[in-house]
């Protein structure tokens, strides 16, 4: 059975002064707007939040009573940073199962609540918190930055190619008002920033964010009872690998990209993803995850993602158009949302109406890769029309 | 408007009856490791039980001798509960033989590095492992 997307929403990113409730509410709402159904349509709600930050401890019930879901679901997933497409799954699982027509998948976060050094120790347990973060106060710019040093030393990868990751992102968010931080950086400003956990600087990291997304989706009879249009769900694929930094065998990649990749490459039916592949929305919360997930994804060979980006292979006019709308980078990186938020991107690339952040379609076929932790949870969707 | 809410302190009590040796071999110098009697499988850190043949009966062995940095990062930013931390703090994973380790390396170190480890405690009195370049 085929499952389809009819309806996309997403809140700007940034700090807001609204509850997790009215924020899920934001996107939802412009998800029934874009999809021309009413509440009463949707047979099953899915809500994506790790809320290891919120003061609403268990947000499900109050996210779905006040988007006026009570009694359908909720369901409530958590996959860490990978949430929003735990939610996908979910919801596509819904209807694919023949429990629901119509679900709604809901990805919310909301970060800013607590202090930064609250936080960091937050992002710190996303590792075996006995062994790691009770011992030795790692972070989660830590544990990236540890790939990075391995990525460096094995390959050469320079800090100026993981900067070149977060200036074509912030060029990219600087013409999206969704973004956290729509403006333009530097080289030099982002080479010369400090270091948050060296080797990674200021500029190599996400901010803190909040936001919220949501798509509805639906099955193919329904979408064609409805007469609707819809951007198809064609490739799924998922992963995971071990809690503790200690028992992987290698840190110059993400081992739940590459088998999340290989499955729903197999079930899309692609073979090269250069050639059938026109936009990706990767996970680049620090700039050494996309370059990694360049080369996990097979878009280059493993080690030459430093050299993919300095030769524009992954901006507008190159082999693949990669973080069109900015990226985890600089767009935000609110835990829940940003899978949905990758899938609102990649429908609103399919449909041609991304505006200035349009990328060329020659395939009309998007990806998306989005990683719990550190590669602690895989997801890999692609999408086509 | 923002208005602060209720104070919420989650400070756990965490069982480590079963893996009590690792934590006792800290306050000797030691770090053990486990070995599956059954299907040999080797665990850093300890486990009781073995994820892969399901046997709880595990052999603790020392792990020692000379490391290899894989992996490292120097924080330059404190999470909550390392207020005391003075000063930038280098975490690393070393490979000793078949077992990785993680420890606060108190030599500026890079990857590739040869280094020993050994135990002590911070100044919160958590016992960890450390690193010294060789």
């Amino acid at each position: 059975m085929r499952v389809g997307i009819i309806g996309v929403g997403c809140t700007k990113f940034g700090v807001h002064e609204k509850t997790i409730q009215e924020l899920a509410f934001d996107a939802v709402k412009e998800a029934i707007e874009d999809a021309d159904i009413s509440r009463e349509d949707i047979d099953m709600s899915v809500v994506g939040t790790s809320n290891t930050r919120g003061y609403e401890l268990m947000p499900a019930v109050p996210i779905n009573e006040y988007c006026g879901f009570a009694g359908k679901g909720p369901i409530r997933v958590e996959a860490a940073c990978a949430t929003g497409s735990a939610a996908l799954y979910t919801a596509y699982s819904s209807i694919v199962s023949g429990m629901a027509d119509i679900a709604v998948a809901i990805g919310v976060e909301k970060m800013t609540e607590l202090n930064t050094p609250t936080s960091l120790a937050v992002g710190g347990r996303s590792g075996s918190y006995l062994w790691e973060f009770h011992q030795y106060g790692t972070t989660f710019p830590g544990y990236y930055a540890m790939h990075a040093s391995a990525h460096m030393a094995k390959y050469g990868t320079t800090s100026e190619q993981l900067a070149m990751v977060a200036v074509k992102n912030h060029r990219n968010a600087a013409k999206n008002p969704k973004a956290h931080f729509p403006k333009e950086i530097t080289l030099e400003k982002a080479v010369s920033s400090r270091y948050v956990a060296y080797p990674l600087k200021l500029f190599d990291c996400c901010p803190i964010s909040d936001g919220a997304s949501a798509a509805i989706l639906a099955s193919e009879k329904k979408i064609k009872e409805l007469g609707k249009e819809a951007v198809w769900i064609e490739g799924i694929g998922y992963s995971s690998d071990t809690a503790n930094v200690t028992k992987r065998s290698d840190y110059a990649g993400l081992k739940a990209t590459v088998e999340a990749s290989k499955m729903a490459y197999k079930m899309a039916g692609i073979e090269n993803p250069l050639k059938s592949l026109d936009v990706a929305c990767l996970h680049d919360c620090f700039t050494i995850a996309e370059i990694m997930a360049y080369e996990d994804l097979g878009f280059c060979r493993k080690g030459e993602g430093g050299k993919f980006v300095e030769e524009g292979r992954s901006d507008f006019g190159g082999d693949i158009t990669v973080n069109t709308f900015g990226g985890l980078k600089a767009k935000g990186h609110p835990l829940g949302a940003t899978g949905l938020a990758m899938i609102y991107e990649a429908v609103k690339q399919l449909r041609e109406e991304a505006g200035d952040l349009q990328a060329d379609l020659e395939n009309y076929k998007a990806l998306t890769h989005n990683i719990g932790g550190t590669g602690h949870f895989g997801w890999v969707f692609v999408l086509g029309v | 408007m923002i208005i602060e809410g209720r104070e919420l302190v989650f400070k756990h009590n965490i069982p480590v009856t079963r893996v009590e040796k690792y934590w006792k071999g800290l306050e000797e110098g030691k770090i053990y490791g486990t070995v599956c009697k059954s299907c040999g499988a080797k665990y850093s850190p300890p486990q009781a039980d073995c994820s892969l043949c399901y046997s709880d009966d595990m052999e603790w062995v020392e792990i020692g001798g000379e490391g290899e940095v894989e992996c490292m990062t120097e924080q330059h930013s404190f999470p909550a509960g390392f207020e005391f931390l003075k000063e930038s703090y280098i975490i690393a994973v070393a490979r000793f033989g078949d077992f990785k380790v993680v420890g606060w390396a108190k030599d500026k170190i890079s990857v590739g590095d040869k280094v020993v480890a050994e135990t002590g405690k911070d100044e919160t009195g958590v016992w960890k492992v450390y690193f010294r370049k060789v």
